[in-house]
């Protein structure tokens, strides 16, 4: 039997579709969600949440791409898309956060957004 | 062609449950049960009680073992740990320190 690299580019990171996850998930790479997840995921990478999967988890990560099921809520460094046919519960934090069309979202959305000078001055007050 | 993989760099504290291949190369604290085969690769670290049809272990266990087939200790492994299966395969380099129950 070949032994498989272990490295983040030649082993890509999966949860099948046929497994469960209850608890805390936490990693430095790229991970793919085709299963269950409940619990926390933090990631210093980029998280794929598959159609079909489903995610009950508060997620830290780089950027989050989601087609399937999601309940909790979502920080991201860079990007959070949610994709068409994608349910998501939760709020959303992120630089940028994109909704594409077809996608089923409920929650508060929180980019930091950078207010024109008379803008910013009202909203202090 | 595995279809569950958690990369070396991957912590995964808890439960860990299903129905098909699992291949280990990062940490997985807590509990394994899997009904198909169990593949703890080199640098992998189990600290976990495993329940799976086939184990094959390269990296590092600590934990109770059962399959229902067969356990391999890989050369090079570390377990620690009861082992109970109908098939036990220790080979020639592989450090195991716990009981041995093939339900003889």
């Amino acid at each position: 039997m070949a032994t498989p690299v272990s490295n983040p580019a030649g082993a890509p990171c999966n949860i099948g579709p046929r497994i469960a996850i209850r608890g805390n998930v936490s990693g430095e790479e790229d991970l793919v969600i085709e299963g269950r997840v409940e619990g926390s995921i933090a990631l210093t990478g980029h998280l794929t949440v598959t159609a079909g999967a489903v995610v009950e988890a508060d997620l830290e990560v780089d950027s989050v791409d989601i087609h399937g099921q999601l309940e909790g809520d979502i920080v991201a460094a860079t990007t959070i898309t949610l994709h068409e046919g994608c349910r998501v519960a939760g709020n959303l934090r992120a630089p940028r956060v994109v909704i594409t069309d077809g996608a089923q979202f409920k929650g508060a959305v929180e980019m930091d957004v950078q207010l024109p000078g008379g803008l910013q001055r009202q909203q202090r007050r | 062609m595995a279809s569950t993989v958690i990369g070396s760099s991957i912590v995964i504290d808890g439960e860990i449950s299903g129905e098909e291949q699992l291949v280990v190369h990062g940490t997985v604290k807590g509990r394994i049960s899997v009904r198909d085969s169990l593949i703890v690769e080199n640098g992998g670290v189990v600290e976990a009680t495993v329940e799976s049809v086939s184990i094959t272990i390269n990296g590092t266990v600590n934990g109770d073992i059962s399959a229902t087939e067969r356990a391999e200790l890989r050369p090079n492994c570390t377990v620690i740990g009861d082992i109970r299966a109908p098939r036990i395969l220790i080979a020639d380099g592989a450090s195991f320190k716990g009981s041995v129950d093939m339900g003889g």
